[in-house]
C-alpha cells in the first residue's frame, strides 16, 4: 500500500477546449446554452470512473487524475460558454487556462502537466519535441465504454534500442523526428510509472484502467523488449499487440483507446 | 547487433525494396540473413491460432481453474524462460511455414502466403513466455493479439482471418456464428509422425465444406430418404459450409505450385473424408466441388465406416469434422482432429467425458 506521505498525485492531464467541445456543430438554436459534446467526452467520463474507483478504495488517495482545460484564442463570449458548458455537463475540470496560441507550450510547461492530450498529431509532436509528455486523444467514434480508461503505449518507441532508433535515419526519418521519438520514450516512462502505481490499486479483473502496448513495426522481440522495459518501470500491461507492419487502424478500432502514445512510429495508414 | 537489426519493415516509399533485417543470431541461413516480411493481411491467407492450440498449457490451465487468475499469472511469470511444449496445432503450423518457404523460393515478391497470427485472450503478462516459446522453436510468428480477456472477434475480422484454431470451443462457436472459419483443436491420443515437407489437410464434407442441408434430411428422415434426396438433387450444388473458403485458399496456393511445374510434389495436399458413399450420395459432393471450381487431391467415401483408421493412413496435419464422434475417433488413432461446431449435428451431440471437460463453462484463457 502506498504511503500517504509519498503522495505523487495528482496526475494532471491537459485538454484543449476544441477537443472537449464540438465547435463545428454549434447550432444557432437557443434551446441549450451548452456547447455540443466533442471528442474528449468519453475520455472525461472514463477518467471520472477511474477517480471514483480510486477514491472508493482509499478515501485519501492523492494519485488521482486531474484534468485542466486550455483554450487558445477565445473570444470573451466563448470563454463564458466554455465555463458554463463544463458546469452544465458536470465535468470535473480542475483549472481553466485561456491563452494565446504561442503560449500553449509555456502554459503546459509551467503547470507541470503529466500529459497533454490532443487529437492533433502536430500539436502532440511539437509538445513532445520540447519535452512535454503528449499523446493522441484517440477519436472515439461513439459513446463507447465509460467504465474503463484505456491507455496504449508504443512498443516501437519503448522497445527499439538506442542504436536502432539512430538507424532510422536510413529509413528516411529526419533528425528532428528521431529526437522526438527519443524524447517520447522518456516522457512515456514518467507516465508509465504513475499509471503503473494506479494500475496496481486494482486487481487483474474488473479494473477501470486498462493498459496496452502496441508495436507497429518492430519484431516480436522488440515487443518483448517493450514489455520488459515497462515492467522495469513498474507497469505490467494487460494487453499486447504486435502488428509487424500491418496497419493499426483496424486494431485500434477494436481496442478503442482513449490515450494513444504515438512518438511518431505509429502506422496509421 | 546491427543498428537496424530490430526493424521489420518501414513503409516509406524509398524503402519498399528493403526487406527485413532479422536478428542475426536466430537466422540459420548462410546467405546474408534477411528474415522475410510478413505479408499484408488482405493478401495473405491468415491463420489465427490460440496459445493453447499452438502450445501445451494444460498445467497452467489447471492452475487457472483451481487457483484463479492471480496465481495463474504468477506461475506464468515465474516460468517465463521455460518454453511451452508443442500443442496440437504445432505440427500444422510448422508444415504451413514449410509451404511458405517453398512459395518464397518460387515467388520471392509475392504476398500470397500463409500468415500465422497468435490470437489469444491471455493477458500480456504471459506475453514474454509466449514470445520466448516462439523464439525457442524458431516459429515465424510476428503478429499477435493478447487481449487480456476481451473477445477476439473484432481482431479476427481486423486481420481478415481465413481460419481460427483454438482449444476453447466457446470461442470457436462464437467465431463460427460470426461467419469466421473456425475449429476446436483436440490433442491426439497418441503421437503420429506427420510429413514435414507436405502440408496435409483433411476435410469432412457435410457441414464443413458443404452446408448441413443434407445432414438435416438424414437426421429428420433417415438414411433411405437421404439417399433418395441426394440422388434426386445430384446436379444441384450444395450450399457452402464454413470451411469452403479455406479449401479455396489452399487451392489457390496449390495452383501457384502447379504453375511452376510442381504438381507431383506439391507441398500442399487436400483430402475429402466423408461418410457419403462413392456409389450414390458421393456424386453430389464431387459435383458440388466441381461447380465451385474446387477439388481435393483425394476423396475418400467411407459409406458410414469410422474415419479414424483411414486418417491414420493418410497422416494429415489436421482433420476438420462437424461431429464429435468422428473427431474423437480420429484423435484416438493419432490424428489431430478439429471440431467445426456448425449445423444440425451440434444439437444432437452425444457427449463423452472428454467432451464435457472441454466444453466446461469454466472460462479458458487462451
Amino acid at each position: 500500500m502506498e504511503d500517504k506521505k509519498n503522495c505523487t498525485g495528482p496526475l494532471m492531464i491537459a485538454l484543449q477546449y476544441n477537443d472537449l467541445f464540438d465547435l463545428d456543430s454549434i447550432s444557432t438554436s437557443t434551446d441549450t446554452d451548452a456547447l455540443p459534446k466533442g471528442r474528449a467526452f468519453t475520455f472525461m467520463k472514463a477518467v471520472q470512473t477511474v477517480n471514483e474507483r480510486l477514491v472508493e478504495q482509499n478515501k485519501s488517495d492523492c494519485l488521482l487524475f486531474e484534468v485542466i482545460l486550455i483554450s487558445k484564442e477565445c473570444s470573451e463570449e466563448i470563454k463564458t460558454k466554455i465555463v458554463e458548458s463544463v458546469k452544465h455537463y458536470g465535468l470535473e475540470i480542475g483549472k481553466f487556462f485561456f491563452c494565446k496560441k504561442e503560449e500553449l507550450i509555456n502554459t503546459l510547461q509551467s503547470n507541470k502537466v503529466k500529459l497533454f492530450l490532443s487529437t492533433e498529431r502536430d500539436d502532440v509532436y511539437e509538445a513532445l519535441h520540447t519535452g512535454i509528455p503528449a499523446a493522441l486523444l484517440y477519436d472515439q467514434a461513439d459513446d463507447h465504454v465509460f467504465n474503463q480508461l484505456t491507455v496504449i503505449f508504443s512498443g516501437d518507441v519503448i522497445g527499439f534500442s538506442e542504436d536502432s532508433l539512430d538507424g532510422l535515419s536510413e529509413f528516411g526519418f529526419s533528425e528532428t523526428q528521431i529526437e522526438t521519438i527519443k524524447t517520447a520514450k522518456i516522457c512515456m516512462k514518467e507516465f508509465a510509472v504513475l499509471i503503473g502505481q494506479m494500475r496496481r490499486r486494482f486487481g487483474q479483473e474488473n479494473s477501470p484502467l486498462c493498459t496496452c502496448v502496441l508495436t507497429s513495426w518492430g519484431s516480436r522481440n522488440v515487443c518483448a523488449s517493450a514489455l520488459k522495459t515497462l515492467r522495469e518501470w513498474g507497469l505490467d500491461v494487460d494487453e499486447a499487440f504486435c502488428l509487424a507492419g500491418a496497419p493499426c487502424s483496424p486494431i485500434l478500432a477494436v481496442v478503442k483507446p482513449h490515450i494513444l502514445w504515438d512518438g511518431g512510429l505509429l502506422n496509421m495508414s | 547487433m546491427s543498428s537496424v537489426s530490430q526493424l521489420l519493415i518501414m513503409n516509406k516509399p524509398l524503402m519498399k525494396e528493403m526487406h527485413t533485417f532479422g536478428e542475426q543470431e536466430t537466422c540459420k541461413q548462410s546467405s546474408p540473413s534477411k528474415k522475410p516480411t510478413p505479408p499484408k493481411p488482405q493478401n495473405a491467407i491468415t491463420i489465427a491460432v490460440s496459445s493453447r492450440a499452438l502450445f501445451n498449457m494444460d498445467r497452467e490451465q489447471d492452475i487457472y481453474e483451481q487457483q484463479g487468475m492471480e496465481d495463474y499469472l504468477k506461475y506464468q511469470i515465474q516460468h517465463e524462460i521455460e518454453p511451452f511444449a508443442p500443442g496440437p496445432a504445432f505440427p500444422f503450423i510448422k508444415a504451413v511455414e514449410a509451404v511458405n518457404t517453398r512459395l518464397r523460393e518460387l515467388y520471392p515478391d509475392s504476398e500470397e502466403l500463409f500468415d500465422v497470427v497468435l490470437m489469444t485472450s491471455n493477458h500480456a503478462h504471459v506475453g514474454l513466455r509466449l514470445i520466448n516459446s516462439i523464439n525457442h522453436y524458431q516459429l515465424f510468428i510476428e503478429r499477435f493479439c493478447m487481449t487480456g480477456g476481451n473477445s477476439l472477434i473484432g481482431y479476427l475480422k481486423a486481420y481478415h482471418a481465413n481460419l481460427y484454431l483454438s482449444a476453447d470451443s466457446m470461442k470457436v462457436r462464437e467465431a463460427i456464428e460470426e461467419g469466421i472459419a473456425a475449429a476446436t483443436v483436440f490433442s491426439p491420443g497418441k503421437i503420429t509422425e506427420v510429413p514435414e515437407t507436405q502440408l496435409r489437410v483433411a476435410f469432412d464434407g457435410d457441414a464443413v465444406l458443404f452446408s448441413d442441408e443434407s445432414e438435416r434430411i438424414y437426421k429428420a428422415h433417415g438414411l433411405d430418404k437421404f439417399f433418395e434426396h441426394e440422388k434426386a438433387h445430384e446436379n444441384k450444388p450444395l450450399d457452402h459450409g464454413p470451411l469452403k473458403g479455406f479449401l479455396e485458399a489452399l487451392g489457390k496456393l496449390q495452383q501457384k505450385f502447379y504453375a511452376k511445374g510442381q504438381r507431383l510434389d506439391c507441398p500442399i495436399r487436400t483430402y475429402l473424408v466423408t461418410a457419403r458413399s462413392a456409389a450414390s450420395s458421393g456424386t453430389r459432393a464431387l459435383k458440388t466441388l466441381r461447380s465451385w471450381g474446387l477439388e481435393t487431391d483425394e476423396a475418400l467415401f467411407l459409406a458410414g465406416a469410422p474415419k479414424g483408421p483411414m486418417l491414420e493412413k493418410i497422416r494429415p496435419h489436421i482433420f476438420f469434422d462437424d461431429q464429435m464422434f468422428h473427431v474423437e475417433g480420429a484423435a484416438e488413432l493419432g490424428t489431430v482432429a478439429a471440431h467445426v461446431p456448425y449445423g444440425i449435428a451440434q444439437t444432437v451431440q452425444s457427449k463423452t467425458a472428454r467432451d464435457v471437460k472441454k466444453d466446461m463453462p469454466a472460462k479458458q484463457l487462451e
